[in-house]
């Protein structure tokens, strides 16, 4: 790969806190205009690594490259070219809108002309034209969130960090919030972002997983659910889904009919099989016999839920 | 260099307009200033009087009366509270509701007036209130050695004229009228100083760390001397503009005079406000939140308020202490301070307080300074 086409590039990288191991050697690269997915539960390391590549924490070993720049030697050369969302709100919440507009510009050292040209531009892209005299703690999350991006891109940064940006953010806002990354992917904009919402994760144009400070699998979305996903899905309506649900269970504990996961979407269960076609015909017996009446089984496309609660669950590195 | 100035110029406008929108924070440390000194200037401006007495007067006669009448007149004590019974006495103590007691015994007189006479009278002191009790000792053993004197007068048939004791002639210099307030009301104002800059810078920090903001201005373009000196000013002239303010007010209400230089106490001053400024934001970065930050300031200001020489002289503490005392820069910035104030001292006299302000502030702000820089990068 050219290296003028690599964003970011972390190798080896690894942080211990005294006995504990938060990251546990990732190595990956981002490419310049994409959206880069760090998918994961919660103390899986995500906000280490982030924090790493930033140059806020110093790896224990490992090389974070961004933008070219070692960022453990010199992390000051990287600030004015990249932009940071913390999982915190990151604005102060008793400035109002252009307040913290105005602050976050002075401090990327942005003229007066042209500070307020992308304020405007800002207040425009977050949708608070009118309420710039607002004091932020009074906006909605959605609003606050589309602030805060607003904020980091005042001064045009060539990669934005996102830490879990959306949550405790509504539905509708999040999706608003994914076009408006979608629209800076487009201007050339490359963005790194973490999140543990499984539909967010099908919007990035490649992805890492990561668990317990490891990364157990990344690439495309289609990639991850090919490599990922050996056997199939299959979806089942049945008369007693939680009775099912546990009946099943216990067969995947015993290993028994190919059953390698199963998980309960509402009143339908996702049941992951080793083998399609033995599995297919068996389980429709195993819970007749049971007493169980199965109105409908068909094999589905895995979504990446199922793709990753079932790497979780496994907990082995794919790779 | 400029756009370093005007990343600062961003910080300190930023912070100023956090003062403004939580105006709690400032209100409370000027106007608690000065309600704080209004009320140690009021309620020491006055010598202890008003002290209640009790008597149990048991040999009743015109003497004994003269006696309490001369306890009266001494200014100490209230009109006394005369009772029967020695249990009465001892339950108001146990309450606190008197200071001092005093038993007449039978025969009071007769030993008074009598050639060879021993007169006695008990004293009961509430020691729980060491100082009223001290001040109500003084008292009543003031009247006991003039009742004395005149006795011994008589008894050897003197002329009162012909027996003149022995007193030391006093002039009191800097506070003619040792003025409890005079000494007071420098202290205060001293600490004052010291606590609302501690406060400021201590809360400035942590708070952004609180809120997680903290870590946003780390990403930003700042460098940690930058993040230092934005926080420093906006504390430096709170700081500064409550030490005005409160110098005006206890010059005007409380009369404590500036008799040296104003130029060299407010330069001083300025070098005090930045050691304490160190200080502050030492404590900044070490605490986790507002909270912690605000509790290691009351530690850190109530062992400096020890040493200021305020509550105890510093030169009645154990040798140990009185050394520690120097390493304080609160106890040579209130020796800077009182002498400015009350005796026109120079730098003459004061270099060498002045002096150990600036090594002082040179170690601290130093050491300070270095381990910010290392917890912001």
């Amino acid at each position: 790969m050219n290296p003028a086409e690599i964003a970011i590039r972390a190798e080896r990288l690894a942080k211990q806190f005294g006995d504990f191991t938060a990251v546990n050697g990732v190595s990956f690269v981002v490419r310049s205009g994409e959206i880069f997915g760090f998918l994961g539960p919660n103390g899986s390391g995500k906000t280490t690594t982030i924090r790493m590549l930033l140059g806020l924490l110093k790896p224990s070993s490992g090389e974070v490259e961004v933008l070219g720049i070692q960022v453990v030697q010199d992390p000051a050369a990287i600030r004015p070219r990249v932009g940071y969302m913390s999982q915190q709100f990151s604005l102060y919440r008793d400035l109002t809108v252009e307040q913290n507009l105005r602050f976050y510009g002075t401090a990327y050292g942005l003229g007066s002309e042209r500070l307020k040209e992308r304020m405007g531009q800002a207040i425009e892209m977050a949708g608070l034209r009118g309420l710039e005299r607002m004091i932020t703690r009074d906006l909605s999350g959605g609003w606050r969130q589309r602030l805060a991006l607003g904020a980091t891109l005042l001064h045009d940064p060539s990669v934005l960090f996102l830490d879990e940006p959306t949550a405790g953010v509504d539905p509708l806002s999040r999706r608003a919030f994914w076009e408006l990354l979608y629209e800076l992917v487009e201007r050339g904009v490359t963005v790194f972002v973490t999140t543990h919402y499984m539909d967010e994760a099908e919007h990035c144009h490649r992805l890492a997983f990561l668990q317990r400070g490891e990364i157990i699998a990344m690439g495309s979305p289609e990639e991850i659910k090919q490599d990922m996903m050996h056997g199939a899905v299959f979806e089942a309506a049945v008369s007693d889904s939680t009775r099912a649900y546990e009946l099943l269970r216990e067969r995947a504990r015993m290993e028994r009919l190919g059953i390698q996961s199963v998980e309960l979407y509402g009143a339908l269960l996702h049941i992951w099989l080793v083998d399609h076609a033995a599995g297919a015909e068996a389980i429709p017996a195993e819970l007749a016999a049971a007493g169980l009446e199965v109105f409908d089984l068909r094999r589905i496309e895995p979504s990446l839920e199922d793709v990753f609660i079932a790497c979780m669950r496994s907990g082995k590195p794919s790779r | 260099m400029r756009s370093a100035l005007r990343r600062i110029a961003s910080l300190v406008i930023k912070e100023f307009i956090h003062l403004r929108r939580d105006w709690w924070l400032p209100a409370f440390m000027l106007l608690g200033g000065a309600l704080e000194l209004v009320l140690v200037g009021w309620a020491t401006s006055r010598p202890m009087t008003n002290l209640p007495l009790m008597v149990l007067d048991r040999d009743r006669s015109a003497t004994s009366r003269a006696f309490v009448v001369d306890l009266g007149n001494t200014g100490t004590f209230r009109a006394p509270e005369w009772v029967d019974d020695q249990a009465e006495i001892e339950a108001a103590l146990l309450r606190g509701e008197i200071n001092a007691a005093v038993i007449l015994p039978r025969g009071f007189a007769e030993q008074v007036h009598s050639a060879s006479g021993r007169p006695v009278v008990a004293v009961l002191l509430n020691g729980a209130e060491s100082l009223p009790a001290t001040a109500a000792r003084r008292a009543i053993e003031g009247v006991a050695r003039s009742w004395g004197d005149r006795i011994a007068v008589e008894r050897v048939g003197l002329d009162s004229q012909q027996l003149e004791s022995f007193f030391p002639s006093l002039r009191v210099w800097f506070n003619e009228s040792l003025s409890e307030a005079l000494y007071t009301t420098p202290a205060e104002l001293g600490l004052m100083l010291e606590f609302t800059v501690l406060i400021f810078a201590a809360l400035s920090i942590s708070r952004e760390r609180e809120l997680g903001t903290l870590e946003q201005l780390l990403v930003m373009p700042f460098s940690s001397l930058e993040i230092i000196i934005g926080k420093a000013i906006p504390a430096m002239l709170i700081g500064f503009t409550d030490f005005l303010l409160m110098l005006g007010m206890v010059n005007m209400v409380f009369g404590v005079p500036v008799r040296g230089s104003l130029a060299l106490l407010l330069i001083l001053a300025l070098g005090y406000v930045l050691v304490e400024l160190s200080k502050g934001l030492a404590i900044s970065v070490f605490a986790r939140s507002q909270h912690q930050a605000f509790l290691l300031v009351m530690m850190v200001g109530m062992a400096d308020f020890m040493f200021t020489g305020y509550a105890v002289p510093v030169e009645t503490m154990p040798l140990i202490l009185q050394k520690a005392a120097n390493l304080v820069p609160a106890h040579h910035w209130l020796a800077i301070l009182r002498g400015i104030l009350l005796k026109a001292s120079g730098i003459d006299v004061l270099w060498p307080h002045a002096a150990a302000l600036v090594g002082l502030g040179l170690v601290i702000g130093g050491a300070s300074l270095r381990y910010v820089r290392r917890a912001l990068n």
